[in-house]
């Protein structure tokens, strides 16, 4: 925010973000309060923490279910960047449809959806662990679609599109070099919502018989529901901490004015 | 210097049911700058789009120095292009988006940025060469354009309507600017606009577009004084319209007969094509053949707006020293200053 800006006290705006707030943290603060009781001592500590991280299979699974997501991520912006542009420039009726299409997945029930989609791969993916990134691709698809197609109306799409072809840049670099920077913001969102939403899906992963980190900690809670609460509250925070190096290591560019 | 000749051969252009573009030719010679003139809709930015490769013919060859690139896409083309809407990238620098084109054409990085400088100094920015581009006026962001446009050394350099987004000082003073820049790097230049004034100013040649076709190319003296058309003289400059009566190659107006240029009907009534500058108002005490109107004082130059009697609408400029007495409601005498006068038909 440009400086000298001020924020002004506005209680509308107060009593929503408390509201809002409340919804969020208090689960999360209660959980963790939770996570941290020791029981055979009544008091606090990070026993479940450490029984976690000394768990075989507590990296396994991480780390399958975050190779996981980060591949659903290059599915999603390979897809819809270059899908979204071509509908935004061409002003194509179709968009409209499209637009309608991105909805579906909020409103078919996994059940339904899973074993149909399964099929319909191609052999190589089928029955191979490649299956679950494209299912997590069609579940996370109405966010990341209005995600980027918000960022693709901010911005003067075309012109600067044939500005870039014209320069020299052909469709791959008029994406990569131009388009995504300058839609950056909706671009880590999408990478954000993407990954979450594929790093903690659990029904369409049990229903294909596949595991993952939250079909492990299921599992674990059987035994330990501490310490899976424990896991828990570690798998919020490995993957926002993975967004904010990725949001620090992509350089920040002013934009603030654009026209 | 890598500036090239450019032609359209025959390029025809549809967009449903309008024709952008019918049969339309054009020549622009090497280190020319030719201005396309014309009303909106009138197919000039659609001619500069097919030359860029940002829209296809649906008929015709476009060629840069004989060599045909209808089908060569716009990324290929090596052609330069400042747009009408502020087209800088936002996520860059102004030295970054100057040296963009270079960047695609894998130029290293030290010599893309000295050649951005080199650019920027031409454009007078150099200074604010690490801002943002929204942290810079219109004016200067158009500048920059231009200075991108330029920077790999296109062989053509397309303008469209880069102006007229701007206030009319920058304007002025950025026209002036890209025609200084364009005769120093001697590049070929087409240029799109729907200001006559700015494509007279600085053209080598104006060609006046209507309905998708070149209605006339030629030089700004040659299409003011010698307009091809009935379209290119109501659309170039003011043109009064005088009903008058033609026979033997003369043609009356205002009581004395003058002679008659081509076009239009050999007898019978006509319209008198005549610009403003070529009609003289002078007081009379007697019964004159029109009335003032209004007198509106420019400067230097006066312009005099008279009803003659039969209803006719004229309009006269003059130097402001000679209408002093020209009262609105007062009876003056109209009289053609030029010896020969263009006709149409009514």
């Amino acid at each position: 925010m440009a400086k000298g800006i001020k924020v002004r006290f506005q209680p509308p705006l107060a009593i929503t973000l408390l509201i809002l707030g409340f919804f969020v943290f208090v689960p999360m603060i209660s959980a963790f309060e939770y996570s941290i009781r020791t029981p055979l001592t009544g008091g606090y500590g990070w026993t479940h923490y450490i029984w976690a991280v000394r768990e075989d299979d507590f990296f396994h699974y991480i780390l399958r279910s975050m190779w996981l997501a980060g591949v659903t991520v290059l599915i999603t912006l390979f897809v819809l960047v270059p899908t979204l542009t071509w509908l935004h420039l061409s002003r194509s009726k179709v968009r409209g449809l499209i637009d309608g299409l991105s909805l579906l997945p909020l409103v078919i029930p996994v059940v339904a959806f899973a074993v149909g989609a399964q099929i319909s791969f191609p052999e190589f993916v089928q029955n191979t662990v490649l299956e679950l990134p494209f299912l997590y691709f069609v579940l996370a698809l109405p966010y990341a679609y209005r995600s980027l197609d918000i960022g693709l109306n901010s911005i003067p799409l075309k012109t600067i599109t044939e500005a870039a072809r014209s320069a020299g840049a052909n469709w791959w670099r008029t994406i990569t070099a131009v388009i995504v920077p300058v839609i950056r913001g909706s671009v880590m969102a999408t990478i954000a919502l993407t990954f979450a939403l594929s790093l903690g899906e659990y029904t369409l992963t049990v229903l294909l018989h596949w595991d993952t980190f939250p079909t492990w900690v299921t599992f674990v809670a059987q035994d330990n529901i501490l310490g899976a609460i424990a896991i828990s509250m570690m798998s919020l925070i490995i993957p926002f901490l993975i967004l904010t190096v990725i949001t620090l290591f992509v350089p920040e560019r002013s934009m603030q004015g654009r026209k | 210097m890598s500036s090239k000749s450019l032609t359209l051969r025959n390029i025809s252009k549809r967009f449903g049911n309008v024709n952008a573009l019918d049969n339309f030719n054009l020549e622009v010679g090497v280190g020319e700058l030719v201005a396309l003139l014309g009303p909106s809709g009138c197919g000039k930015t659609t001619a500069l789009r097919v030359v860029a490769g940002l829209e296809h013919q649906d008929a015709g060859t476009v060629l840069v120095a004989d060599k045909n690139i209808s089908d060569v896409p716009a990324h290929k083309r090596n052609m330069g292009m400042v747009f009408q809407a502020y087209s800088l990238f936002p996520n860059l620098t102004v030295e970054e988006n100057v040296a963009f084109g270079l960047q695609m054409r894998k130029v290293s990085k030290h010599l893309r940025l000295k050649k951005a400088h080199e650019l920027l100094d031409l454009v007078g920015l150099d200074s604010q060469s690490k801002r943002f581009t929204h942290q810079l006026s219109g004016g200067q962001q158009q500048r920059v354009a231009l200075a991108r446009a330029l920077a790999f050394e296109p062989e053509i350099l397309l303008l469209d309507e880069p102006l007229s987004a701007l206030d009319a000082q920058v304007r002025v003073n950025l026209r002036e600017e890209i025609r200084r820049l364009q005769l120093s790097l001697g590049t070929t230049t087409l240029f799109v606009t729907h200001d006559q004034e700015e494509a007279m100013a600085i053209s080598d040649r104006v060609g006046v577009m209507n309905n998708g076709v070149l209605e006339q190319i030629d030089t700004p003296d040659t299409l003011y004084n010698k307009p091809a058309s009935s379209f290119v003289a109501g659309f170039v400059g003011t043109m009064n319209r005088i009903p008058a009566h033609i026979s033997d190659g003369m043609v009356e107006i205002f009581g004395s007969k003058v002679v008659a240029l081509k076009r239009g009907n050999e007898t019978g009534k006509v319209h008198a094509l005549i610009r403003p500058e070529s009609i003289s108002v002078a007081a009379t005490t007697a019964q004159g053949n029109a009335k003032v109107l209004t007198r509106s004082f420019m400067g230097a130059s006066s312009n005099i707006i008279c009803q003659t009697e039969d209803g006719t609408i004229v309009q006269s400029l003059m130097t402001s020293a000679s209408t002093g007495d020209l009262l609105p409601g007062s009876s003056v005498q109209l009289r053609v200053l030029s010896s020969e006068v263009l006709v149409a038909n009514v």
